[in-house]
């Protein structure tokens, strides 16, 4: 329970940090938008039997990442990815006095060490005597957040988020609430998730990934592809914001909703995400003429899209805001996706951009939505709404908006 | 000083046989647990078609679910988000685990793959009854009543008026469901770790 003198005073984004298959930092993430440059390919760093199945992945592997991140070659590649984009982030943010603040790291993952545990369970399962226990003693998700919260010495508030595909949309906004409450000044929020077998096969299972590049919200679509990466926000209070050189938005509403309707599928109506994306712009007080660009969830899973997308028609039409899904570049990186959409929106408030979606061609059938298809900067922006939906219906909507 | 809550009903799913506060419901004199599961279904004389698609583990704890709240929670008498779940047990979900990996050799099932983790079975409790409140899965080698009373009391220190709570396990033809219906404002057996034990050991 949080138990602080709450406000409405608002929340800035200060700081914004990434690492996906598209870039190691912003600007080349920016950079790949511009020049449509999609992060997915053939499998190359993740040891696995489906070399048919496209990933989007981080282009180094562990050792380059640990010097990248400088942490220790045997540490969870969650880890190491999470430790780039957040230091980026903090770097960015640039403020001085952060020592005499208090400052909070709020990180989502849904793996957690995962690849690592994976690395021991291959050798344990052959000799049960073998196996190096180092590599399953981060194998709990709020491990990972802890590791890099030491490398980046956070100390005042550190916490773990997992709910899924909506795991650090919601660290962004309980960092937000957890700066309303009085509790923090500064938070580092957002989520990282790297490539593991476990999560290929989970989804292979499921039978919701694309052996093509995905294709969101198009007709053809025909599933999702993975990725990995890393994706934060730098919150900070109003007080904090007033001190800084640059900022790039308020962090204006946001809401959690479930349509408890399966483990894993949106009810087809999208009851969750119009609930999701209605409580959010009630949060900012916001009608919905006033969004003027949606950065979708937009996995292209056949479920997802329909649902999405029925949601955004019910809410905005006839007035629906620009929409695309960036996951057409960086792949679905799960846990980190909320994270890493949150810095692209923010950057989109901030700059004007509008991010393409990439190969979308044929509208779906049940839905006339035309997502964005080019690159465009100076677009004037004054609300941009993010979608992530989690599996188990838990579905979260953010919206940045003009400082 | 934490409010004297009550426990208000109890049931148990054990050994073919159901019963409730004490009384015997239901025997099954089956063998198997899957043709249990459908006989106290079809015994329930209730219509839930996605009853069939659960592993063994949902429909346990959902079918005792069913039982202990039939004429003790009236709809609509507490708000979703007053009504907490917090179960228990010791095999998680391995018995869905395992059917699921032998499903692999011949393309693994979505079917079955959704049911591999333990706190899926509150799920199916919750969009049944439609509660919002708290939930927790503990996994544990034996029903600890301490520990029980201890999440249910904290549970319900904030928001919960009502939890249901207990014990649902599985695995293969192994089970044992004991829930346990915990309210504030009515009278009961007074809820305490004692109590817990003593009707968990009762069945």
């Amino acid at each position: 329970m949080i138990n602080g003198q709450y406000t409405d005073s608002p929340i800035y984004v200060a700081g914004a940090g990434i690492i996906c298959a598209i870039g190691n930092n912003v600007g080349e993430c920016i950079t790949s938008f511009e020049h449509g440059a999609a992060g997915m390919g053939a499998m190359t760093y993740l040891n696995s039997v489906h070399k048919e199945l496209p990933v989007a992945e981080v282009k180094y592997n562990n050792e380059e990442l640990a010097a990248m991140a400088n942490m220790p070659v045997n540490a969870s590649r969650t880890a190491l990815l999470s430790c780039i984009a957040a230091r980026e982030a903090l770097a960015d943010a640039g403020i001085e006095n952060i020592r005499g603040l208090r400052s909070g790291f709020i990180s989502a993952n849904t793996v957690g060490g995962m690849d690592k545990s994976e690395q021991f369970f291959e050798t344990f399962t052959a000799n049960r005597d073998a196996g190096r226990l180092r590599n399953v003693n981060n194998h709990e998700c709020g491990s990972i957040t802890e590791m890099v919260a030491e490398q980046l010495n956070l100390r005042d508030q550190v916490t773990t988020i997992s709910t899924a595909c909506s795991s650090s949309a919601n660290a962004i906004f309980y960092a937000a609430r957890l700066i309303r409450h009085g509790l923090l000044d500064v938070a580092v929020a957002g989520g990282t998730d790297a490539l593991t077998k476990f999560t290929l096969n989970g989804f292979n299972t499921l039978m919701i990934l694309d052996k093509e590049y995905c294709r969101p919200f198009d007709d053809t679509r025909a599933g999702l592809n993975l990725g990995e990466g890393a994706g934060y926000v730098v919150l900070v209070s109003e007080k904090v914001a007033a001190s800084l050189q640059h900022i790039y938005c308020r962090f204006s509403g946001y809401n959690n909703s479930n349509d408890a309707y399966h483990q894993t599928a949106s009810s087809p109506d999208g009851t969750g995400s119009y609930l999701a994306m209605q409580g959010a712009l009630k949060k900012a007080k916001l009608q919905p003429a006033d969004i003027d660009y949606i950065n979708l969830h937009g996995t292209g899973t056949q479920n997802n899209d329909n649902a999405e997308g029925t949601a955004i028609t019910r809410l905005f039409a006839p007035h629906v805001p620009r929409v695309s899904s960036t996951k057409s570049f960086t792949g679905h990186t799960l846990g980190a996706s909320g994270g890493i959409e949150a810095v692209f929106s923010a950057l989109s408030v901030k700059h004007g951009y509008v991010y393409p979606n990439l190969r979308f061609e044929t509208p779906m059938k049940e839905l006339q939505l035309m997502p964005e298809t080019s690159f465009v900067k100076n677009v004037p922006l004054q609300h941009v709404l993010s979608n992530s939906f989690g599996f188990g219906g838990n579905c979260t909507s953010l919206i940045f908006s003009k400082a | 000083m934490t409010e004297q809550k009550y426990i208000t009903a109890w049931c148990s799913v054990f050994n073919n046989k159901v019963a409730k506060n004490g009384m015997q419901l239901f025997d099954g004199k089956t063998v198997s647990i899957d043709e249990f599961v459908v006989g106290v279904y079809k015994y329930l004389q209730v219509q839930y078609p996605k009853f069939y698609k659960m592993d063994n583990l949902s429909k346990l704890g959902w079918l005792a679910t069913e039982v202990l709240l039939k004429d003790n929670i009236e709809k609509g008498s507490y708000a979703p988000e007053q009504i907490a779940v917090v179960l228990a047990n010791a095999n998680a979900s391995l018995d869905s685990d395992l059917r699921y990996l032998a499903s692999v050799k011949d393309g693994a099932s979505p079917a079955l793959f959704v049911y591999t983790l333990p706190n899926i079975v509150i799920g199916e409790i919750c969009i049944r009854n439609g509660f919002k409140g708290e939930n927790t899965f503990y996994i544990a080698a034996h029903f600890d009543a301490a520990m029980m009373y201890r999440q249910v009391s904290e549970t319900m220190g904030h928001k919960a008026e009502v939890c249901v709570c207990g014990w649902v396990d599985v695995f293969g033809e192994d089970y044992k469901a004991v829930l346990f219906l915990v309210e504030t404002h009515k009278e009961g057996i007074p809820f305490s770790e004692t109590n817990l034990k003593k009707l968990f050991e009762s069945n």
